[in-house]
């Protein structure tokens, strides 16, 4: 005879097997997403993200409408989180990614003379155990013994801009008839994307800049965004890798479900670089403005880089670092 | 059985935040030795609430009576603060000079009294200007110099400077 208590335990039992097998399985997803990430390295460019959608809207929606907040994190405004939208590469941290291609003998020289503070410690065991991972991603130095040009708040170029927005920091795109604005909530930048027909300049012309001149079009839903004219003084992004005012950025940003903006990227610099190189593909997630507030004021954060500030914050830094 | 599985539910999306990469504008947690952290009561002596990371420097006393004068920054930056809720007015007075706190700190990886705050509380144990609650760490309160990096490791941290 089975009795009323026996069910009750029963059932508490259940619920906490139940509830070990969830945590269990998310652990699994998470590990098992880790794995693919080094597995499917250099995904970019081919169009798809190899991580499944956590979108579950199937409203319909304007494909050709990239307009909205931005975030890799969606869970920092209490929304559900997006696993396909965190940073899958090899180190921790927010960055280009995919294959390094080899580069020229001109790129390694000014691969060398930038020391950056992301990635993993130089000559740590870290670094040491995992010879798998490109050494930009194995040089990092404390910010007072390196260079990162944002340390005196330079400005950080279209490709960092792009690639370090989202985890915390938020990016907007403003969507005209004839033109798209991006905006950046780190170091409060923006580019704008002609959307008019117009052809590049030729960069011989005109001024560098560091976030180059861009011009877009649709294929099919893809928006292709190409960009020259770059200021060689960025770097690619946070681990210190060159580019050189020849480099030519190709964008494909396409909007793949209704909260989904999914980018692939490739940059094509024969100064530094001896054959294109494709970034990992990121993700990001639609945030409802609503969502997006700081004391009921919806939208990004003037979060800038203050060079006042910044020289403050390094005689911080430079103690921590034992340079004074 | 809804309650135990909302707190299973609960803790699956509470690892997942944790387990969410940080977003440090600077590369600042390279020079401390986050993987040791410990704790000491201070009293706040300065803060700044300011980009890239809030800064802070704090007196501790220890055993012997003497006074320790440190110097630290935030690991948690003032737009991830904002976002939380510590915009800057309320954070600026919850740290005013004079304030005592709890702070969960590693030191600097070449030693000195140099660290990183991951995070701290108040009298009453409230997490404040922060983000982080599980955080790990060792009581070194009134200890002389906290928790130092050996020779060794200083030594290594050296190393990587050259």
């Amino acid at each position: 005879m089975i009795r009323n208590s026996d069910c009750r335990r029963f059932s508490l039992r259940t619920a906490k097997a139940l509830a070990l097998l969830a945590i269990l399985a998310v652990f699994l997803a998470q590990s098992a997403l880790a794995q693919n990430a080094a597995a499917a390295a250099n995904a970019g460019a081919n169009g798809a993200s190899p991580y499944p959608s956590s979108d579950t809207d199937t409203r319909s929606y304007d494909k050709h409408d990239l307009s909205g907040l931005w975030s890799r994190n969606p869970a920092q405004f209490k929304l559900p989180a997006c696993p396909e939208c965190r940073e899958h590469g090899p180190v921790p941290g927010y960055g280009y990614h995919g294959n390094t291609p080899a580069r020229t003998p001109e790129g390694e020289k000014r691969f060398q003379a930038n020391k950056p503070s992301r990635g993993f410690d130089l000559g740590s065991k870290d670094a040491n155990a995992h010879p798998e991972v490109d050494i930009g991603m194995r040089r990092a130095v404390p910010p007072a013994r390196g260079n990162d040009p944002q340390a005196a708040c330079n400005p950080l170029g279209a490709t960092r801009l792009v690639t370090f927005s989202g985890g915390g920091a938020s990016m907007e795109m403003i969507q005209l008839k004839d033109r798209l604005f991006q905006r950046f909530e780190w170091t409060w930048d923006h580019r704008e994307i002609w959307m008019d027909g117009r052809k590049l300049p030729n960069v011989a012309d005109y001024l560098p800049r560091y976030n180059g001149y861009s011009i877009a079009k649709w294929d099919g839903d893809t928006l292709v965004v190409t960009t020259t004219g770059f200021d060689d003084r960025a770097w690619v992004d946070h681990y210190g890798y060159p580019i050189s005012d020849q480099m030519v950025l190709e964008e494909r940003y396409k909007r793949i479900s209704p909260n989904r903006l999914q980018l692939d990227m490739t940059i094509t610099d024969p100064v530094i670089y001896k054959g294109p190189w494709h970034g990992d593909t990121k993700v990001w997630a639609l945030i409802p403005k609503e969502s997006m507030t700081v004391g009921g004021w919806s939208g990004l954060l003037e979060d800038r880089c203050i060079p006042t500030d910044e020289s403050l914050f390094n005689k911080f830094r430079d103690v921590a670092g034992g340079k004074r | 059985m809804r309650t135990l599985l909302a707190r299973a539910l609960g803790l699956c999306v509470g690892l997942l935040l944790i387990c969410a990469p940080i977003g440090a504008h600077h590369g600042s947690a390279i020079s401390y030795d986050t993987a040791h952290l410990w704790t000491t009561w201070a009293t706040v002596t300065e803060f700044n609430y300011l980009n890239p990371h809030p800064s802070m420097t704090f007196d501790r006393v220890v055993q012997d009576g003497k006074v320790e004068h440190w110097v630290s920054e935030l690991l948690t930056n003032p737009s991830e603060l904002a976002r939380a809720g510590w915009t800057k007015g309320r954070s600026v007075e919850a740290l005013k000079p004079g304030t005592k706190v709890k702070l969960f700190i590693g030191t600097s990886r070449v030693g000195g009294f140099s660290g990183i705050v991951m995070k701290l509380e108040n009298e009453k144990g409230e997490n404040i200007v922060g983000l982080r609650d599980n955080v790990k760490a060792v009581d070194k309160d009134g200890v002389p110099g906290g928790l130092q990096p050996s020779p060794e490791e200083i030594k290594e941290a050296e190393n990587d400077k050259k």
